[in-house]
């Protein structure tokens, strides 16, 4: 055993012992037993020492009971730790020299013991394995300077810094955390994937939003001038039809605030020229418009939002497009309505928004004309006008709907925004001036409002101007069937709505939208009661879908799931107004509350509301609707 | 054992009940196929009995919540028109028919009044348990 043992040392103590053992066929016989141990551990990486030597102190303990305790594998694995070199796996010379000069001058220094002591041979082993976990512990370090030196003789070339620099900051960067060998340089493993910021999206958006809104603007120009050269007739034609091609949902108040920002700074100069020339942009009109309505879908200026939609009706009226989004339709309602009169105006801008959907450009835009001239004189012209001049004055209708007005109104109400430049060809026909397009907007929509009826409530005032509307038309009645009944039943339970509702019952697929009720703010005087619907804050509705959802959401789906909050919200407001009426009260109770829930099904008979009440509320709220004992026969909240 | 026993009965209850819907539902089917000129899988039948047993039986669970409610032990039209309230059309129609059941026993009450006192006081008893279930039918 020591000779062979010596024979394998001496075989070991060259640069690969795989080698020398495979290569020796005396050992061979010796060393079998050893050789599946070397061979497999061989294997495991390093060529040059492997774990054999882990099991060979194991056969030989037994042999040599007396040199154990001098050759515990602590012992040994501490002078190998001491005396042995750390090796690198790179075939670099200069590491290669190292290992085996270091190799070298160990084993002949155990040789010479290996005689005396048995487990020196075992040593050798035990130091290749422990070397080979040195070598992979010691691997980064080696593996770096290697590299660095490598890597400058590599990329000499491409360096155009000084080898230095370029040493120093490779060193750096080792230095500083790159765990990777080497050759794992080429490797991503550990490199952060670029991020992908949505910042982007949202830019590209106000990219192609501005672009639109240059487009709006060159629009307004071709609506003024169509609008100025007809008399009494809007030529929307181009505009109703973009925007009735737009299809998307609840492209109203998203086109309006947007054209009323991109509006207002451009119309007060261009209305007027732009109206010269009309008939002639109906398709490019049609197009930008489109793209316009396509791409808003920012509610930033919510309040501009039922004045734009006016625009838009009158406009997509006069087109006679036979494409309108639902959307559209309010508009085109709201625009005409307040091109025409207030009252008969809404319901022909309703009509005519519903017709446009399913008739001919032809049609319309005669109906639309018919309807114009005849509300030319007995429309709340003054008070579009009144409005684009930034002055409240109902009284003021009595300016002509003529060309003489044209153009202010036209321009102010272009700039109110219409989202197409719709509402500039609409306005164009009865107004004149230029006007910040809010002002506009809102002036003619309370102007109209307050001229229609000081008496009824925005919402009464719009379902009864689109009943009277659906009746009127008689072309109209097949799409305005839909609003009517719509407006009917949005109306029963809810006779205080806000202006909005009109548009909302034109247009069945829109929910209401309480947004537009800020279009019209404060009344200048007239008796308006105009009540604002309240909302909840957008922001929280954000906050708490977002934080459930825990994926980015698009300002489109906060819409939507606002508008369905808002629905939910006005449902379960009625079950329980009924609820408590049901009960002969006139106050909404607890009681009736746990009743909604049991109806919802939250509440079972196995899931009592005090069960849910722990589950889901803070103790503050819990403290107030569980009773809670406490010392001294206290009862909180006291009964 | 006898709520056991008590409840093996209910159970064959809830089963006769169920194949009276369920035959009640086939003959409806027929009718509709019959008048349409389609038919009607034995499944979609079941499908349709199972369905509006479970729904009878949500329901009966809803008027009753909406009667104590009330305060009251008896379920009327009221909780039923408050049923039917998720549906417009539903809860217009339900609310005509009660109009003119109410109108009706109405006037028959005060017919049988002027009649006689007496004698139709009894009647008019029994002429409003119909109406209350005819009510009940339309609900179901």
């Amino acid at each position: 055993m020591d000779g062979r043992v010596g024979l394998r040392a001496s075989r070991r103590a060259a640069p690969t012992p795989r080698v020398a053992v495979r290569s020796s066929p005396r050992q061979r016989a010796r060393v079998r037993e050893q050789e599946p141990v070397v061979s497999a551990m061989s294997g495991s990486g390093l060529g040059k020492e492997n774990k054999a030597g882990s099991s060979t102190p194991l056969r030989h303990r037994p042999n040599a009971f007396s040199e154990l305790d001098n050759a515990t594998p602590r012992v040994m694995l501490r002078k190998i730790i001491q005396n042995q070199p750390q090796v690198s796996p790179l075939a670099l010379q200069t590491v290669q020299l190292e290992e085996t000069e270091d190799a070298r001058p160990e084993p002949p220094s155990q040789r010479t013991s290996s005689t005396v002591e048995l487990q020196l041979p075992d040593l050798v082993p035990e130091d290749a394995s422990v070397t080979t976990f040195r070598m992979t512990r010691k691997r980064k370090k080696l593996s770096i300077s290697e590299f660095e030196r490598a890597a400058d003789k590599r990329l000499p070339q491409n360096q155009a810094h000084s080898t230095l620099d370029s040493t120093l900051v490779r060193s750096l960067r080792m230095s500083v955390g790159s765990v990777m060998a080497p050759d794992t340089v080429e490797k991503r493993g550990l490199l952060r994937r670029p991020q992908n910021h949505k910042a982007i999206d949202i830019a590209a958006f106000e990219g192609g939003v501005e672009q639109n809104m240059l487009q709006i603007k060159a629009q307004d120009y071709l609506v003024d001038l169509q609008t100025s050269s007809m008399t009494g007739t809007t030529t929307i034609r181009t505009d109703a039809e973009v925007v009735l091609n737009n299809t998307e949902l609840f492209v109203e108040p998203q086109l309006g605030e947007q054209n009323l920002l991109a509006v207002e700074p451009q119309l007060s100069d261009s209305k007027t020229s732009a109206q010269r020339s009309n008939t002639s942009y109906p398709a490019h009109e049609k197009a930008r418009l489109e793209g316009l309505v396509s791409r808003v879908s920012t509610d930033e200026r919510r309040t501009l939002r039922f004045s734009e939609k006016d625009l838009i009706t009158d406009h997509e009226h006069v087109d006679g497009i036979t494409q309108k989004t639902p959307a559209k339709e309010g508009e085109d309602e709201q625009d005409h309505s307040q091109q025409n009169d207030p009252m008969e105006q809404f319901s022909e801008s309703e009509e005519m928004a519903g017709t446009t959907e399913h008739h001919a450009d032809a049609e319309y835009s005669e109906h639309s004309e018919k309807k114009l001239s005849r509300k030319a004189v007995s429309q709340l012209t003054a008070a579009q006008d009144a409005g684009v001049e930034m002055e409240m004055t109902p009284s003021e209708g009595g300016v002509a709907e003529g060309t003489e007005h044209q153009d202010s109104p036209k321009a102010e109400l272009q700039m109110a925004g219409s989202p197409g430049g719709h509402s500039p060809a609409s306005y164009s026909l009865k107004k004149s001036g230029a006007k910040p397009l809010k002002e506009a907007v809102e002036q003619t929509g309370e102007i109209e409002r307050g001229t229609i009826t000081g008496v009824l409530d925005a919402a009464e005032e719009e379902a009864t101007d689109d009943e009277s509307d659906i009746e009127d038309h008689e072309s109209e009645e097949i799409s305005m069937k839909t609003p009517m009944f719509v407006h009917a039943a949005a109306y029963r339970p809810h006779p205080v709505l806000s202006p909005p509702h009109p548009v909302k019952s034109a247009s069945p697929e829109l929910p209401p939208q309480p947004v537009r009720a800020k279009p019209v703010p404060k009344s200048s005087g007239a008796a308006q009661r105009k009540t604002r619907e309240p909302e909840i804050a957008s922001s929280l509705i954000k906050q708490i879908f977002s934080h459930y959802v825990k994926t980015p959401v698009t300002r489109d789906a906060y819409k939507i799931v606002e508008k369905c909050s808002e629905r939910y919200f006005k449902q379960i407001s009625s079950d329980l107004e009924a609820y408590s009426q049901h009960a002969g009260r006139k106050t909404v109770e607890m009681a009736d509350v746990e009743l909604l829930m049991r109806r919802q099904g939250l509440v079972t008979d196995k899931m009592p509301l005090h069960v849910l009440v722990e589950r889901h509320l803070p103790l503050e709220y819990r403290k107030l609707l569980i009773p809670i004992a406490v010392s001294g026969n206290k009862v909180i909240p006291c009964k | 054992g006898s709520e056991a026993a008590g409840g093996e009965q209910r159970e064959l209850l809830i089963q006769r009940l169920r194949a009276a819907v369920h035959y009640t539902t086939g003959a409806l089917a027929q009718d509709v196929a019959e008048d349409k000129g389609v038919l009607f899988s034995k499944q979609t039948v079941a499908a349709i009995s199972e369905i509006t047993f479970r729904q009878a039986e949500n329901f009966a669970r809803d008027l009753e919540m909406f009667a104590r409610h009330a305060k009251r032990s008896t379920i009327t039209s009221e909780d039923v028109k408050l049923l039917a309230r998720r549906s417009n059309s539903l809860l217009k129609y339900i609310t005509q028919k009660s109009d003119e059941l109410a109108s009706s026993n109405m006037e028959q009450k005060e017919k049988k009044k002027k009649k006689s006192s007496a004698a139709k006081g009894r009647k008019t008893e029994e002429n409003e348990t119909p109406v209350t279930e005819s009510e009940d039918s339309n609900m179901a």
